[in-house]
């Protein structure tokens, strides 16, 4: 039998899957783009965070499944720039029963367009790339989320997800 | 190294990862015990619920997924709808301070969006993509489904399904 190493893999991640968490007032809305749907969150002076679940698959077995590389993500912002838009890339590693589950940031690189942090507020189309600095295997006792913290102080400024895109190595 | 190119895929869509706008859209228990559904109250508009195929895509040229067509379970409730029409929208996504692109695939819908739709019954919608085409990292596709309403009738969407060729 013979097996696969795909090292071109991307998947979809709508924005309906984006856990945006208790702050701000989020609703599905249609895309500035028609034919296209967002997630946008409302016009006031409040700091969000956006949790963005990295539904690839993984494995039981070490150094198969899939080795995440990297995520991209759409955005819009509108309106007025924000005051702040932060990344934190984290792997969370599923608790045992009775036992808690464990959290660590991976370290990463936003791309050349993004790593400053004037670059990731301004009003316009945005694809931010996270690239992880050392991609990892996922485990079945493992999974990512990609923390977006959204501060609006600014308050007339709007943000727009429109979805993101993870990259990996398919092994199987 | 081996390959896979298996014609016979699917994926399922749980009605938690559809985006619905006009309308309120709510999560309840199916009519069936133990299945679940997004529900829409009563309203005279038309309700439009977008399905986003949650696919495998590559930066290889013809690998990855390939969409044949997908399968949309839902129910309309109290009373007929007017029509209910599917649109499948293929979107590139835009580079770094550009917008996206929306095309327009052409479909079958094996429903009749004023006739056989539109029944108060359990339906299950299949459309298919007339020439189906390798999806890109930069794309993915929206089955926009718009629903039709008078005033009494109520939808319940119970899940998509898609189908597609996988290529490793």
């Amino acid at each position: 039998m013979g097996y696969v190493h795909d090292t071109h893999c991307s998947k979809f991640i709508p924005p309906t899957l984006f856990h945006v968490g208790a702050v701000g007032t989020w609703t599905q809305a249609a895309g500035a783009v028609a034919g296209t749907i967002c997630q946008t969150v409302n016009d006031a002076n409040q700091t969000s965070t956006v949790n963005i679940p990295i539904v690839i698959p993984s494995c039981s077995t070490a150094q198969t499944g899939s080795l995440l590389k990297s995520v991209e993500v759409d955005f819009t912002i509108r309106a007025g720039a924000l005051t702040a838009l932060t990344a934190v890339f984290n792997k969370i590693t599923r608790g045992a029963n009775l036992g808690i589950a464990v959290v660590a940031p991976l370290a990463f690189t936003y791309d050349t367009g993004h790593d400053i942090a004037a670059e990731r507020i301004d009003v316009d189309e945005h694809k931010m790339t996270l690239t992880l600095d050392e991609p990892i295997w996922l485990l079945n006792t493992e999974y990512c989320l990609v923390e977006l913290t959204i501060d609006q102080a600014g308050a007339t400024d709007v943000i727009d997800l429109l979805g993101a895109v993870a990259n990996y190595t398919y092994r199987v | 190294m081996g390959y896979v190119h298996n014609v016979h895929m699917s994926q399922y869509i749980p009605p938690t990862a559809m985006h619905c706008v006009t309308g309120t859209y709510t999560n309840v228990a199916g009519q069936v015990i133990d299945t679940v559904c997004v529900h829409r109250a009563a309203n005279a508009a038309t309700g439009v619920v977008n399905i986003p195929i949650i696919l495998p895509s590559s930066t290889t040229g013809q690998q990855g997924a390939m969409l044949n067509s997908i399968e949309v379970d839902y129910e309309l409730l109290v009373a007929v709808a007017v029509s209910v029409t599917a649109v499948l929208n293929k979107v590139t996504r835009g580079a770094d301070t550009a917008v996206a692109s929306v095309a327009v695939p052409t479909i079958t819908q094996d429903l009749a969006a004023g006739v056989a739709a539109v029944v108060q019954d359990q339906h299950k919608m299949t459309v298919t993509v007339t020439t189906p085409a390798w999806t890109d990292d930069d794309e993915y596709y929206l089955l926009e489904m718009s629903f039709e309403c008078g005033a009494a009738v109520t939808i319940d969407v119970l899940a998509a399904v898609a189908n597609y060729t996988l290529r490793v």
